[in-house]
């Protein structure tokens, strides 16, 4: 008998195929991803130290965090001041990367390459060489500087040993894998077509009217995926501290992540931990809901307005 | 093709074999969690040592697991707290009081009851065994013994006419001493320091035991507002204070740059350091001649102490109730805590191991004087109280303030009167959830 294959039994098929397909991920997400973080939620309202036996102390962990940590607010801060300067800043240097590298020069993709490089290259590894770069008694930052330093006759900078410019100095050494944001800005900005461009030139256009009515409002979607990544990322930071700082001087780079690691490793207070996981999720949900009401001002080409 | 199949599936099983290694197929398995990964030279001598406690006798098989020193807490906390841990393994002396308060060590007390002859309990410290006493028994061995002293570099004495003779042993006398060490050269720049209190291993806690002073009560609530604890702070800083701040930075930050101890590379005449140093010293060859001794004491009514953290050796109660592997577990600590082995664990890592005879018949055959004048400040070595509150006090929670105080953004009353609020807070919050 010949059987005949139904649109529905085909349609089934390729559910089945696409489930198997999504199985390895969806497995992943389940069991090291849904799991932990269901688990991290209960553990939150307990005083878990790792080795005695976790008991229910209900919100106790976000009372402390919220009425009597002043590490927590300090913290809390700091990260927010990360957030604030190198979220807009590192957009800035993407986009200024991005038009710099939009042009037919000979060995342009070498240059695309070098700025991208710094991207593949490890956080720790780059985080000592910085430190070596911005050291204030030997650093090469400080070396090119000297004139000026002699010109206004002042002190050396202490950059990342000095607490007024060592959250600065953090956000300036992050600004090196500015590359990663450029990539997909020009990507964009080579996708624009060349026709409007053309069209705006017949108009009498120059290169300031071209960038801010053609390019960067048809860039808003690049921008505003880095934007919104950054934002998140930015609420994370961590490494860069934790090998370079120490969270010092006087806990001015002590980021939240910082903070939350240190409550997990040093005080071995995982519901005070988990509880801070918590409250970061909730505020960078908010500000990325905050952030996403920004999408009216995203331009995307092709579609209705 | 089926040739080429059975033969693959013959190479497998034969890897198989080989792999699970026969002499554990019919015996008890025990493991035991180490230091000593695979790729560091301390590995291949664990494992003969392992390996003559599995040819010994033929009940147990201890199979070691060796970690990096880095990796290893966050291993050991983690399988304790899953209740997977290994059967033994070392940890922190400092703090085993806790994991006995969780229940998640056998009591060594109650093995010892049935094998009195089973440890030379005498043969360790008992300061060292205190701590890891909880409610009158013993839950934990101490495995290792670390000591700080004071490294003296004795061709620097003898350039400025000094001898063994002069090597400092109070606080005044260090001064002294340390003054006519120092080099500045011609542009302001420190070339050599005497002594810093605040270099190497040199902690505020441990000034403070030696001028009978600590951070916190018996009651475990923090202490740091009397003045005697701010003129001991203040005395750290004062010591170089003919010195510029940045004077100071500077010099730190060459030694930092050179990347070695600056006691090892000659650039501090005289530092308070762990036994560690002797090892470094030994292994970078260098050429100098130099000595060790008691930390110098205040001139008044001094205690000669040093901090003196340790490993503990443990065996884990996974709540399983395995009695064969229990009683397994305690055969192979008794051999770990034997004398040959524990002489041959000093011999193989550079350790100073907890059993007293051990150690000093090998200064003695070694004929090490410097490994011999480590041993007699052994017995003056105090480790850490642990609070259950700040672990890490004398670490995260102290360290900030500590540093705020040396770089001048706090007075020695400001930086130990946050410290201290830091620490009250802590408690409170601690309390409250427990």
């Amino acid at each position: 008998m010949k059987r005949t294959i139904t649109v529905r039994m085909m349609k089934k098929q390729e559910n089945r195929a696409g489930y198997m397909f999504v199985f390895p991920w969806l497995f992943g997400l389940i069991v090291l991803g849904i799991f932990p973080i269901l688990m991290s939620f209960y553990i939150s309202f307990t005083n878990y130290d790792m080795i005695s036996p976790m008991e229910w102390i209900g919100f106790e962990n976000y009372r402390i965090l919220f009425t009597n940590d002043s590490l927590f607010w300090k913290s809390l801060g700091n990260t927010v001041y990360h957030v604030a300067i190198a979220v807009p800043l590192s957009i800035f240097v993407g986009l200024a990367l991005a038009f710099l590298l939009n042009n037919k020069v000979k060995g342009m993709s070498v240059y695309r390459t070098l700025f991208y490089l710094p991207n593949v290259v490890s956080v720790v590894a780059m985080t000592l060489l910085w430190m070596w770069l911005f050291q204030p008694n030997f650093g090469l930052v400080n070396a090119i500087l000297d004139p000026l330093y002699d010109l206004f006759n002042i002190e050396p900078l202490g950059w990342y040993l000095d607490q007024d410019l060592s959250k600065i100095t953090l956000i300036l050494m992050g600004l090196w894998t500015s590359g990663g944001s450029m990539v997909i800005y020009l990507a964009q900005m080579q996708d624009i077509p060349t026709t409007l461009y053309e069209s705006a030139e017949i108009d009498g256009a120059g290169w300031w009217a071209k960038t801010f009515h053609i390019t960067l409002p048809l860039m808003t979607p690049s921008i505003y995926f880095n934007f919104i990544m950054g934002l998140i990322g930015g609420f994370q930071v961590f490494t860069m501290a934790y090998i370079m700082t120490n969270g010092g001087p006087s806990r001015s780079s002590y980021y939240y992540a910082y903070y939350l690691f240190d409550k997990m490793m040093a005080d071995n207070a995982m519901g005070m931990a988990s509880a801070m996981a918590w409250i970061l999720l909730v505020i960078v949900l908010i500000v990325t809901v905050i952030a996403l009401k920004l999408n009216k001002f995203v331009f995307y080409m092709g579609e209705d307005s | 093709m089926k040739k080429l199949l059975a033969a693959l599936i013959v190479a497998v099983a034969a890897f198989a074999a080989i792999a699970c290694d026969n002499e554990s197929t019919d015996r008890i398995t025990i493991d035991f969690w180490h230091m000593a990964p695979v790729g560091t030279a301390a590995y291949t001598p664990t494992k003969a040592i392992i390996t003559a406690f599995n040819e010994s006798q033929d009940t147990y098989f201890v199979k070691g697991t060796g970690f990096s020193f880095w990796d290893y807490w966050d291993k050991i906390n983690i399988a304790i707290s899953s209740r997977t841990a290994p059967d033994l393994g070392l940890s922190t002396l400092d703090d085993s009081v806790s994991r006995a308060e969780a229940g998640v060590l056998y009591n060594i007390s109650d093995f010892l009851d049935a094998d009195p002859d089973g440890l030379e309990l005498d043969e360790f410290y008992d300061a060292a065994l205190d701590f890891a006493t909880y409610q009158n028994d013993l839950y934990a061995l101490p495995f290792t013994a670390t000591v700080r002293v004071l490294y003296y570099n004795l061709d620097m004495f003898e350039e400025v006419g000094l001898t063994v003779a002069d090597v400092p042993t109070t606080w005044s006398e260090l001064y002294d001493v340390a003054k006519q060490l120092d080099i500045v050269d011609g542009d302001g720049e420190i070339q050599r320091l005497g002594f810093d209190p605040s270099y190497g291993n040199a902690t505020y806690h441990g000034w403070l035991w030696e001028a009978g002073l600590d951070f916190f009560d018996e009651n475990l609530d923090p202490t740091l507002n009397t003045q005697a604890h701010i003129d001991v702070l203040q005395w750290m800083k004062d010591f170089n204070a003919e010195f510029t701040r940045n004077q100071l930075v500077a010099f730190g930050d060459a030694n930092t740059l050179l990347g070695i101890n600056p006691f090892a590379g000659e650039r501090v005449a005289m530092m308070v350091e762990t036994d560690g140093l002797y090892e470094i010293i030994q292994n970078a060859n260098a050429d100098f001649t130099f000595g060790v001794t008691t930390i110098p004491v205040p001139d008044d009514n001094g205690v000669r102490v040093n901090w003196g953290s340790g490993f503990s050796i443990e065996l884990y109660d996974n709540g399983d109730n395995d009695t064969a592997s229990k009683a397994g577990a305690w055969e192979f600590l008794k051999y770990m805590m034997s004398y040959d082995v524990q002489k041959e664990m000093s011999e193989v890592n550079g350790w100073i191991m907890a059993h007293k005879r051990a150690m000093s018949d090998l200064a003695t055959e070694t004929g090490d004087p410097i490994l011999a004048r480590l041993l007699v400040e052994v017995e003056y070595a105090r480790d850490k109280v642990y609070v259950p509150y700040a672990p890490s006090w004398h670490g995260n929670d102290w360290q900030p303030y500590y540093n705020n105080f040396l770089s001048g953004e706090m007075t020695a009353t400001e930086a130990l009167a946050a410290a201290r609020a830091n620490y009250i807070q802590k408690q409170e919050n601690y309390d409250a959830t427990h």
